[in-house]
């Protein structure tokens, strides 16, 4: 997601916070296998 | 992470299982799905402060389906213009809409007509006519090039099967020195081709 970001021209591009977004649900076992979180991004286009 | 869609994976039978998952989330919220929903869930695990949501009307709270919260990074300018990608029943977009102020102005693009329906009736409930919504895919988005100053998105961009279309398309209407700050999944290993290949696991 960075990579992309920054190939299509966004800078300072930074994953801020994370979050168990599955936690208590029937996929919390596919998350925890495959690492699955949510995640907060910030990238800026240059002025 | 890949953010291809697979050769083998059929993107307009994707495309239709999201819209209709989706449709049913707006239509019965508290139904059975693998992902949770409401604004409980959006306080106790992404830090939405609860006081703020119950504010709001519940058509536009219930059917929440985010994954992060867009409003911790930097606070949206007032007077400002924010699109929001994949706005679902427009909860983000009431927020945003608040913080914006009356000055401002606020587009939900979705492709889910029941959640559109959801998204406008609660933006009268709560007297923001500073938060639109449009219906659009986020590859083609009806908006001027260089004319918005932040996109927020929570837990949408994932959906996407050609994610590269929605970058150079959100790049295309910020404005220079605009931003994105959205939330989305990520994924800590490299899946498998059969994984990837996945629908029930890109719809959630």
């Amino acid at each position: 997601m960075i990579e992309a970001l920054q190939q299509t021209g966004f800078q300072r591009v930074r994953v801020c916070h994370f979050f168990n977004s599955f936690s208590g649900t029937t996929k919390e076992g596919v998350a925890r296998k495959y690492a699955v979180q949510g995640a907060n991004f910030i990238a800026y286009k240059a002025a | 992470m890949s953010i291809a869609c697979p050769v083998s994976l059929d993107r307009e039978k994707l495309k239709s299982e999201v819209r209709a998952t989706y449709a049913k989330v707006a239509e019965n919220p508290q139904g059975e799905f693998h992902f949770h929903r409401g604004p409980e869930y959006a306080a106790r695990l992404l830090g939405y402060d609860l006081e703020e949501l119950n504010a709001l009307p519940p058509i536009a709270t219930a059917p929440f389906a985010g994954v992060g919260n867009p409003f911790m990074m930097e606070a949206l300018p007032s007077g400002g213009t924010v699109i929001d990608i994949g706005s679902g029943a427009g909860m983000d977009c009431l927020l945003a809409a608040r913080r914006v102020g009356p000055q401002g102005r606020v587009v939900g693009i979705d492709m889910t007509d029941a959640m559109l329906a959801r998204a406008r009736r609660g933006a009268a409930e709560a007297k923001l006519p500073q938060a639109g919504f449009e219906k659009a895919d986020m590859t083609e988005l009806p908006l001027d090039s260089g004319t918005v100053d932040v996109v927020i998105s929570n837990g949408v961009i994932n959906l996407a099967p050609e994610k590269q279309k929605v970058f150079n398309e959100l790049f295309r209407v910020v404005r220079p020195g605009g931003r994105l700050q959205f939330a989305d999944i990520i994924v800590g290993t490299e899946l498998s081709e059969e994984v990837r290949n996945n629908i029930d696991l890109w719809t959630g």
